[in-house]
């Protein structure tokens, strides 16, 4: 079996690291982006695993889309992909994923957000498009969506350019495209957070801690405590 | 709806865009056909973001603008740098098109000296 | 004539629901039934106020269906429907129908199915109730109506971006302590304003108005019992006078109206109410306003009698209108916090200021409220319905 995994494991480039920033949300808490580690990708499994049942907003296909993409990165099986991970106090509140095809060209997977209404999607998307544009320093972002909500989002918002042309690596839909000179564009208005993170924040992002499964499932279906006066 | 058209009322001549039944004024119910007075002011405004599905852009400019008549009109605003007050000329464009079809309406550009 | 008192409430939480609006409604009901101690009714009526069935929900002759679900047949039953004030029209049709004699006792559910469809979807349901020719063909939605009246507003008397933040802020903080809240989250000014981030936590939707000044899309229902007030007695709960209502019409184009910044209805709506309640603004201990948009909440407070035109602001600004202030506004959390499920507002409203009254709203208590006034607001203001609640 040993002697196969150099032919099934492909090639990898180093890729630039994405620095830290933290984001101050609305609430008023500071959400931490930073690049999870290969090691960590159990966690991130774990956290996303109940998602492929829940059908509403695409979290099913999502989920059971991301959870094959980050196993198939730790287990060497995809090409330099890489994941970012939003964090609050240690807790896992989102991540994106995506992979560079050529030093020039990144392909964007995924983006999750495993809590709402704070617009943890909005900035974990951005914080991917940085990690292309100014880290990666990549020219074109293949990005594409599986639901209207992304669709909107990022199509619109970044005024991306469709390509046609090009099938996306996610079932050969059509590719929408970002280049440096839209990143900037928009960068005023999408591009948000602080660097460096301050070591106390920091050394609390250091694990990744999953929500339970009922709290995963309360944020993202927005289920609350039932109650009265 | 005609075009760039409107309704002013026989009996005590308050115009209105667009037209009614009855007027609010007077509760007459005969209107006469005024032309839009090629200037009006610009009375408030908004940028909106958040679009129907059936808009390409990111973001739509709309306007309510006074003529010297009185009447005023909703309409989409032709430029992004505007202000209350402002110079406004109307113009008759397609403002939407809904389920394939066409839709002419109000556009008002800054009025430019 | 006779008095009217609210002798049973009820509501569901409001937010995301995965129940269908007859499962909405049922659910208010039945808590507004067994809140009576009439959990098997008989009721003389049944009003339902809701205003997208037939358009979102694919349903309609909500009233009869859910006449059927509770087991209240043969009563008389209809659905009401005047955009964001179905609720307080509803309960206001029940009024005057026991107020008459005819009918001793109705129960008025009020509720909506929005996330049965997209957010376009439901922007363009709400957009519906502008004006055909004059402003929906080009692109007009709610909050395009209630930003360009924000910018008329905030220029002529002051108001700022802070001001509407204000408002957000505390009603978030009041929608925290309210287990029945879509949002039940607090909110920094930091994170909506003034910080960098600022720029996408809070983004602009009809400028000056962003995310953070207008309310969520809701699903959820909420359930009165009325009954004649010489009946009440009947009944375990303390009887809820309902005092006085009013209502009035306006321009259906904002843009004919006399003045665009004047919210005429809510005024003529108001005064009507206190006249009928034999109340002035002064005599109110808590309100519950129309936050579709948190301009709405300052200028309805102003309209209402509360506080000069021009002036609401400087209330908010003093922290009068929070929960420990003179008057509390919104201790639910309003439309923008306990979220806005088109026709239960109104009748959710009238369910807080009853809890409220009776002394039963927990961490939200309004200290000693006797009378409680409510505004609900149709259309961009073009229907406008407003009560006088008393518990004496």
């Amino acid at each position: 079996m040993a002697n196969l995994e150099h032919i099934l494991r492909p090639p990898e480039r180093d890729l630039p690291p994405y620095p830290a920033k933290f984001i101050f949300l609305a609430t008023g808490e500071k959400m931490v982006v930073r690049q999870a580690a290969r090691e960590e990708v159990p966690a991130l499994l774990e956290a996303i695993d109940p998602l492929r049942t829940v059908v509403r907003d695409f979290y099913d296909i999502v989920a059971a889309r991301t959870f094959a993409e980050l196993l198939g990165w730790q287990r060497y099986r995809v090409r330099d992909e890489y994941c970012l991970v939003g964090l609050i106090d240690g807790q896992l509140v989102g991540l994106v994923n995506g992979r560079t095809l050529s030093p020039k060209v990144g392909i964007s997977y995924h983006t999750l957000a495993l809590r709402r209404g704070v617009r943890v999607g909005a900035h974990l998307f951005a914080s991917k498009m940085e990690y292309h544009i100014e880290y990666l320093k990549q020219q074109y972002v293949y990005i594409t969506a599986e639901s209207p909500i992304g669709f909107r989002r990022w199509m619109l918002e970044y005024d991306l350019i469709q390509r046609p042309d090009i099938p996306h690596e996610l079932g050969g839909v059509d590719v929408w495209t970002l280049t440096p000179e839209l990143y900037h564009a928009s960068k005023d208005r999408l591009v948000v957070g602080e660097r460096p993170v301050p070591e106390d924040l920091m050394r609390k992002a250091e694990t990744i801690q999953v929500p339970t499964e009922d709290q995963l499932v309360k944020q993202v279906t927005g289920k609350a405590k039932e109650g009265n006066s | 709806m005609k075009p760039m058209t409107g309704y002013q009322c026989t009996e005590c001549g308050r115009v209105y865009h667009p037209a009614r039944a009855v007027c609010l004024e007077c509760g007459g119910r005969r209107f006469s056909e005024l032309p839009l007075e090629d200037e009006g002011v610009l009375v408030t405004f908004t940028r909106l973001h958040a679009l129907p599905m059936d808009f390409h852009t990111r973001t739509l400019m709309l306007g309510i603008v006074e003529f010297p008549s009185g009447v005023r009109a909703l309409g989409q605003l032709g430029a992004e740098e505007v202000e209350m007050g402002m110079k406004m000329r109307p113009r008759w464009e397609i403002v939407r098109v809904l389920e394939g079809q066409k839709i002419s309406g109000l556009k008002f550009y800054p009025v430019v000296d | 004539m006779r008095d009217v008192a609210i002798v049973g409430c009820g509501m569901t939480r409001f937010g995301r629901r995965e129940e269908d609006l007859l499962g909405l409604l049922t659910e208010a009901s039945l808590a507004a039934l067994d809140d009576a101690g009439r959990g098997q009714g008989p009721v003389d009526a049944l009003l339902v106020a809701n205003m997208g069935s037939g358009i979102l929900n694919h349903q309609t002759g909500v009233a009869s269906a859910l006449t059927d679900r509770l087991s209240l047949l043969p009563a008389p039953a209809e659905s009401i429907e005047n955009g964001p004030a179905s609720g307080a029209s509803a309960i206001k049709n029940a009024f005057l129908a026991i107020a008459s004699g005819l009918y001793d006792v109705i129960l008025v559910a009020g509720g909506e199915k929005m996330r049965a469809v997209t957010g376009w979807e439901a922007t363009d349901f709400v957009a519906s109730m502008s004006h055909p020719q004059g402003e929906y063909p080009y692109g007009i939605t709610l909050p395009a109506l209630a930003g360009m009246f924000a910018r008329l507003h905030m220029a002529k008397y002051g108001v700022t971006s802070e001001h509407l933040a204000m408002v957000a802020l505390k009603n978030h903080e009041h929608g925290a302590l309210n287990p029945f809240a879509h949002i039940q989250q607090a909110v920094s000014m930091e994170g909506i304003l003034h910080r960098p981030e600022a720029v996408v936590n809070n983004p602009p939707i009809a400028e000056p108005l962003r995310m953070f000044d207008c309310c969520p899309v809701s699903d959820g229902a909420a359930a009165v019992l009325l009954c004649a007030a010489e009946k009440a007695a009947e009944f375990p709960r303390p009887p809820i006078r309902i005092a006085g209502f009013g209502q009035a019409t306006d321009t259906h184009a904002v843009h004919q109206r006399q003045d665009p910044l004047d919210l005429k209805a809510v005024r003529l709506a108001s005064q009507a109410a206190f006249k009928m309640a034999g109340l002035k603004p002064g005599d109110i201990d808590v309100a519950e306003l129309h936050d579709a948009f948190t301009i709405l909440e300052i200028v309805e407070s102003e309209q209402a009698g509360f506080f000069p035109v021009g002036r609401g602001h400087r209330a908010l600004e003093k922290g009068q209108t929070r929960l420990n202030g003179k008057l509390p506004i919104n201790p639910s959390g309003g439309l923008k916090a306990r979220g806005h499920p088109v026709g239960a507002t109104g009748v959710a409203q009238i369910v807080e200021l009853v809890w409220q009254l009776r002394g039963q709203a927990g961490e939200r208590q309004v200290d000693g409220a006797v009378n409680g006034f409510s505004c609900n607001f149709g259309g961009f203001g073009n229907n406008v319905l407003a009560f006088v609640l008393s518990g004496e």
